[in-house]
């Protein structure tokens, strides 16, 4: 997956690109246990490596999580998803496609990448089975052409896992 | 007497006053930029870019909060609490 569906690619807003910048100095300071930020030049995109957390289904794994920034971020949540090959989980799509209301319905300007990441860990960390969700090869096939999760609408059916 | 012209001039200056906006957190949780500077569109910090509180008591950046209610097609929450957002009476 390499332009997988970046929803726009405006440039970042002022706020926006002010923002990026102290979120990634604090990143730097005081990452999130477990991530790591691979370092480019692209402040609107983030490639973030993600280790499974010891004790959990997904110890020692390692996955790569793809943020995109949208114009307005942080207004408008960021899109997020992991990259090929995405962790095998009842929430996240072969695609890469997670299944969080965070990072749609419930998207506060109040969070940042690092309180995502840490969402998502602990998504992962509550896993009982490293399955995909059900419906999954459905939704996959209707995704054709890259289409961004927020497009997507989402059931949040589970709060458990 | 020309004693007048040997007087140094002063250099030093005398603030009359100093202020700080009355709130708990130091940042505003929407730009992250300090409450004692302003938000990313404004220049100057103070009374042309005011702090505002809402009903639950969590505070922002004026121009920060109508960014954010201003782009939600339903009822804004709170980016803190997730309470309806409400201003302050």
């Amino acid at each position: 997956m390499t332009s997988s569906g970046a929803p726009s690619r405006k440039a970042l807003s002022k706020i926006a690109t002010n923002r990026l910048q102290k979120e990634l100095v604090e990143w730097q300071m005081n990452p999130p246990t477990g991530f790591k930020h691979k370092v480019t030049d692209n402040l609107q995109r983030w490639i973030i490596e993600v280790i499974g957390a010891p004790g959990t289904l997904y110890a020692n794994d390692t996955y790569q999580l793809q943020v995109d920034f949208p114009e307005h971020y942080p207004m408008e949540s960021p899109q997020v998803i992991f990259l090929h090959p995405a962790p095998m989980h009842p929430h996240i799509y072969s695609n890469g496609h997670i299944c969080l209301d965070i990072l749609y319905d419930s998207w506060s300007p109040a969070m940042t990448v690092s309180s995502i990441c840490i969402s998502i860990l602990s998504m992962l960390s509550s896993s009982t089975e490293k399955q995909r969700p059900p419906d999954n090869d459905r939704y996959v096939k209707n995704c054709k052409n890259g289409r961004s999760p927020k497009e997507t609408r989402w059931w949040f059916h589970d709060d458990k896992v | 007497m020309l004693l007048l012209s040997c007087i140094p001039l002063k250099t030093e200056w005398h603030a009359v006053a100093s202020w700080t906006w009355d709130a708990q957190d130091e940042t505003c949780g929407i730009c992250r930029m300090a409450f004692d500077g302003c938000c990313p569109d404004c220049k100057l910090p103070g009374d042309d870019c005011p702090l505002i509180w809402g009903a639950c008591n969590h505070a922002f950046h004026l121009h920060c909060i109508l960014k954010w209610v201003n782009s939600q097609t339903s009822q804004a929450h709170c980016p803190m609490c997730r309470r309806e957002w409400q201003f302050k009476e």
